[in-house]
């Protein structure tokens, strides 16, 4: 098994360094450099040589490349160009904030996709999972910024009751936080629930016409019994994988719901760099989010191989 | 009894229902609510965080540095000077040195008096190449300045410049406290309505009334700068009531809060201005006859209702100085088609003209702009081949660089967008002209202490400019703003930048 643990753990090492190469050969091939980019109007002169030596920008692209990545294993990503600090301490309040939002939204949509996907399973073809399945598809379907507007619309443009956009200092607390990102944590469960609830229906109405559930019910169990002690845990392995899936993807894909509710995460930090041309932070974000996207996965694939009684089973089976 | 209060306190599932009914409490709180005295202000963190409060930093904070701060002289809203710091000033008759009168009893925030000591250190702090500061170049007319007594100071000038408080109303020359420059960027420490009291360019900056301010206290207590990067988050923020005020809204946008009670809408107009820009050095540009071909086909009105919509703009008349200036000079420019192909004929395009003319999306007018001129110039054989560029590298690959270009400016005084774009050699000359005539009488305006022939000077290089310059400026740009109807006095149409102090709120 630890084999196996291992053989994962190497292969995330080398995505990640895949994605390091690609993330630091697209910033290449762009014309011109960092400094032309960000200078714009103002790429002439004393102000551009000054802006391409403090970058380092004479050496060749493999020695700033191997440069770059020495020094961001460190947690050294430089100075950004705009905002003249180091990107480190940006990025540190900007990727608290991304991960309160997908942690608050991931307590409140995870247990309610489980909840309901379980509902839906048990209660197949009945009206319950029509109703559940029906929202879901929908949440599916309308893309996030849709929803996102349309609750904006509804209850803080119309009724008044939550902050349409996030308006706080800079050095909030959670609980200064929360009351003011209801709105966004709602669209972020929302769109999350539907993923995970549909794997769980799935799963749930898989596992109840198993052999040994219908054995169990033949030898009388109580149904409620079936459900929690035989059922549940089996059914409810798939899903590991795919909220950490869509845990990934909300840490990563939470840039568009940021930038409509003017959230100060990691995801409106990469539209302004992108926005004010800020190569050396778009690099360092960027690379972020593919660091927290290879960990949730990783994290998800321990889970289920430590989980699973069978695949413990098989992996020692194979690698001893 | 005790032990059974103690024991009911440590009983475990107590917390969590303590920390939800607080949770509830603070989600039942009303989020929009309306504090008189208090002015909520979005801007958009341009500077992500770099926001300094030094008013002559390259990062200033502007939203907050222009009420933290007082410049010795103020505009008025007829576009005259009016005192300020200074009570009253003098020039000598060869132009090149100003003396300017302090008001007495000022204090900073921090409570120190002002002297002619702060104002001197101010404009060396401005001046310093160190410190790169944008005003610099405004103010390089400027040799050096000199305390005379504890309110008086002189300005020596390096050539003679008989408008200096026009310079010195700029917005950036905030007066600042002696020896403060390694501080300043965070105290923020001026004479002006409102002292700070949070900096948190990223987040919620506050900001409260000075009561001792010299031109009597503010009206509303506190502002609450607060930092919208997105212009849609800041039209939400607004629509919701997080927000008081919105400084500029496009057209789109404008019908959210037209005939609503919530809100007020003023249409103000601007000098900023886009053109079409031709490097008179290089053919078939280097002909003055092909220049003014280009300019006379455009119908001016027309195309600022195709590419912007009615109401959007001002005509203009190839003008950078527009009319809010007291140098404006008010040419006239009509269409005239048969006109534009007799000078091409002349020039010996018998069968009209190409040309190449490259813009790109780096500004969303640009493309509209050259299609409208496309379809106007084509009634006088002038073919225009537009070459979109991509946004990145407009401004270094493509600007300054190819014949026939798009551009934009933001509103300035005559003199500084006469010099910095105009003037031969000048590194934003974006036309590439040189005409002795016009930077004659430039340096001529310049000297000149009599208002009246100052003004026919300043015509007479805008003249010259209309006979042969290589700008087309078809119009200048208005913008919408919104205020939240809370705000019970409001700034005059003519004021760009709004003096906060005299708005009220109910």
């Amino acid at each position: 098994m630890l084999k196996v643990l291992l053989r994962r753990l190497v292969m995330a090492v080398f995505t990640l360094v895949f994605v390091a190469i690609v993330v630091f050969g697209v910033t290449e091939a762009l014309p011109g450099d960092a400094c032309t980019a960000y200078l714009g109007k103002l790429a002439q002169g004393e102000r551009l040589s000054r802006c391409q030596s403090g970058l380092g920008l004479d050496k060749s692209s493999a020695e700033r490349f191997f440069d770059w990545s020495g020094r961001a294993l460190q947690g050294d990503f430089g100075d950004s160009l705009k905002r003249k600090r180091p990107i480190s301490d940006i990025i540190a309040p900007r990727f608290r904030n991304t991960v309160i939002l997908g942690t608050s939204a991931a307590l409140i949509g995870i247990p309610l996709a489980i909840i309901l996907g379980v509902i839906a399973g048990v209660y197949r073809e009945r009206f319950s999972d029509h109703v559940v399945s029906g929202i879901a598809l929908l949440a599916m379907t309308i893309p996030e910024f849709v929803i996102a507007t349309v609750l904006i619309f509804l209850f803080a443009i119309s009724l008044k009751w939550f902050p349409a956009v996030t308006i706080l200092p800079t050095e909030a607390s959670v609980a200064e936080i929360l009351p003011n990102i209801i709105l966004p944590m709602i669209t972020l469960a929302f769109v999350m629930t539907a993923h995970i609830l549909r794997i769980t229906r799935a799963s749930v109405i898989d596992t109840m016409s198993s052999e040994f559930v219908k054995m169990a019910t033949l030898k009388g169990v109580p149904f409620r019994r079936i459900l929690f002690r035989h059922m549940l845990p089996s059914a409810l392995l798939p899903t590991i994988n795919i909220v950490a899936l869509t845990m990934a993807w909300l840490l990563s894909g939470v840039v568009v719901i940021e930038k409509v509710f003017n959230y100060p995460g990691l995801g409106t930090l990469i539209i302004q760099s992108i926005f004010d041309r800020d190569l050396p932070l778009v690099q360092a974000i960027a690379l972020m989010f593919a660091v927290m996207y290879i960990a949730v996965n990783l994290i998800a694939d321990f889970l289920v191989i430590l989980l699973n009684p069978r695949l413990r089973t098989r992996v020692s089976a194979e690698g001893g | 009894m005790p032990s059974r209060s103690v024991k009911t306190a440590g009983l475990p599932y107590f917390r969590p229902i303590r920390l939800i009914l607080a949770i509830t409490l603070l989600l039942s709180l009303p989020v929009s609510v309306t504090h008189a005295g208090l002015l909520r202000l979005a801007y958009d963190a341009g500077f992500g965080g770099a926001e300094s409060l030094d008013p002559y930093s390259p990062t200033r904070f502007y939203f907050t540095t222009l009420t933290l701060f007082d410049r010795l002289v103020q505009q008025n809203h007829e576009g005259g000077i009016d005192p300020g710091l200074a009570t009253s000033w003098e020039v000598s008759d060869d132009a090149r040195t100003w003396t300017f009168n302090l008001r007495p009893g000022v204090r900073f925030h921090s409570g120190k008096p002002l002297v002619a000591a702060d104002v001197v250190y101010s404009i060396h702090h401005a001046l310093d190449p160190e410190r790169g500061s944008p005003v610099a170049s405004t103010l390089a007319v400027i040799d050096r300045a000199e305390a005379l007594d504890d309110l008086t100071v002189r300005f020596h000038l390096k050539s003679a410049h008989a408008d200096l408080p026009l310079l010195l109303i700029d917005p950036r020359c905030g007066i600042i406290a002696e020896n403060s420059a390694a501080t300043i960027e965070r105290t923020g420490d001026g004479t002006g309505p409102y002292k700070l009291l949070r900096n948190d360019p990223e987040g919620i900056t506050l900001l409260i009334a000075n009561p001792e301010y010299w031109q009597g206290p503010p009206r509303v207590e506190r502002i609450e700068v607060v930092a919208i990067p997105d212009q849609v988050a800041q039209i939400q923020a607004m629509l919701s009531g997080q927000i008081d005020y919105l400084p500029s809204i496009n057209r789109r946008q404008l019908k959210l809060f037209e005939n609503n009670p919530d809100f007020i809408v003023q249409t103000i107009r601007t000098g900023h201005w886009p053109g079409m820009v031709m490097r008179t050095d290089q053919p078939p540009f280097d002909d003055v006859r092909v220049r003014k071909a280009m300019r006379l086909v455009i119908d001016r009105p027309n195309m600022i209702r195709l590419a912007l919509g009615d109401g959007g703009g001002e005509p203009a008349c190839d003008t950078p100085v527009w009319p809010g200036d007291p140098y404006y000079a008010d040419m006239g420019c009509h269409r005239d088609i048969p006109a534009a192909r007799a000078l091409l004929e002349e020039a010996g395009y018998n069968d009209g003209i190409d040309v190449d003319l490259y813009t790109s999306s780096v500004e969303k007018l640009f493309i509209s702009m050259a299609e409208v001129y496309q379809s106007q110039a084509a009634e006088a054989g002038i073919r225009v081949h537009i070459h979109q560029v991509p946004a990145d590298g407009y401004w270094t690959d493509t600007w300054m660089q190819e014949s026939f270009v798009s551009t934009r400016w933001n509103q300035r005084p005559a003199d500084q967008i006469l010099n910095e774009a105009f003037r031969s050699g000048a590194s934003w000359n974006e036309t590439y002209w040189s005409n002795p005539d016009f930077d004659h009488s430039l340096d001529m305006a310049r000297k000149e202490t009599d208002p009246v022939k100052r003004r026919s000077m300043y015509a007479k290089t805008q003249q010259i400019l209309f006979d042969e310059g290589g700008a087309i400026i078809p119009f200048y740009l208005n913008i919408n703003r919104v205020f939240s109807a809370r705000i019970s006095s409001l700034p005059s149409e003519k004021e760009l930048f709004i003096e906060w102090r005299r708005v009220a709120t109910q």
